[in-house]
């Protein structure tokens, strides 16, 4: 998405340079350059990181899939943002690993009081979405 | 007589216990340590999953407590000498003899 919105912004400033006027022209490379400043900092943040913090869903999937394999779940089985680790038959320790699995995977370090309160898959992948906008900012 | 004093942890006591020594698990340097602290402690945990006398959950716990110290202790001690390499641990020799018929690694 990020690679969409750079080519379709690169598109715009030939537009405004075809239009030759000397004050559009400098406003044109003002607007150049803040823009291109954007396109250059969208790309490289999420490779740097290594882990996309920014897509919602892949952080669900990678919680998904490591409660899949924390608990042994045949892929037939769903495992959806609203699974409650319980429901998949995970009790409290396996619970427990999970969430270290999650740390592991991430690269982060959720306190007690946040871990305790974990009980779906959607609550781990806000936790760590959050985790990964402090660390990242 | 001396148990009697004694309460038995809370379950969020122990699920703290559980996650702190995989913490620690997780900080020792050499890989055969570091997993078979992880292997051992949830090994242990499920063992003791259903214990439900107090006296016998109460020594678990401190037993449990007493291995966290010495875990904290030796990954400390270890990341202070902790070689460079870690190939290094084996001796070359060993590495690669298939005459053994065991991985030693």
């Amino acid at each position: 998405m990020a690679s969409i919105a750079a080519s379709s912004i690169s598109m715009q400033p030939r537009h405004a340079l075809a239009t030759t006027r000397a004050s559009g022209l400098k406003l044109a490379s003002f607007v150049n350059q803040e823009r291109n400043n954007l396109s250059f900092r969208l790309r490289p943040v999420p490779a740097r990181l290594r882990i996309s913090c920014a897509a919602k869903p892949e952080t669900v999937d990678k919680v998904c899939e490591i409660a899949r394999k924390q608990l042994a779940l045949s892929s037939d089985e769903p495992v959806t943002g609203a699974s409650k680790f319980s429901d998949l038959g995970a009790d409290s320790l396996d619970t427990v690993e999970i969430v270290m699995g999650i740390e592991e995977e991430f690269g982060v370090t959720i306190k007690e009081d946040n871990a305790q309160n974990i009980t779906t898959v959607q609550d781990a992948a806000d936790l760590i979405e959050k985790l990964c906008r402090a660390k990242g900012a | 007589m001396a148990a009697s004093g004694v309460a038995a942890p809370t379950r969020t006591e122990v699920l703290q216990l559980y996650r702190s020594l995989l913490r620690v698990a997780r900080q020792f340097c050499d890989y055969n340590i570091r997993e078979y602290s992880k292997r051992r402690t949830i090994d242990a945990f499920r063992d003791n999953k259903n214990l439900t006398d107090p006296s016998q959950l109460s020594a678990a716990f401190s037993d449990g407590k007493a291995q966290l110290e010495v875990a904290k202790r030796q990954a400390l001690v270890y990341s202070l000498y902790a070689p460079k390499d870690q190939k290094e641990l084996l001796p070359p020799q060993l590495v690669s003899v298939p005459s053994l018929g065991f991985c030693p690694s």
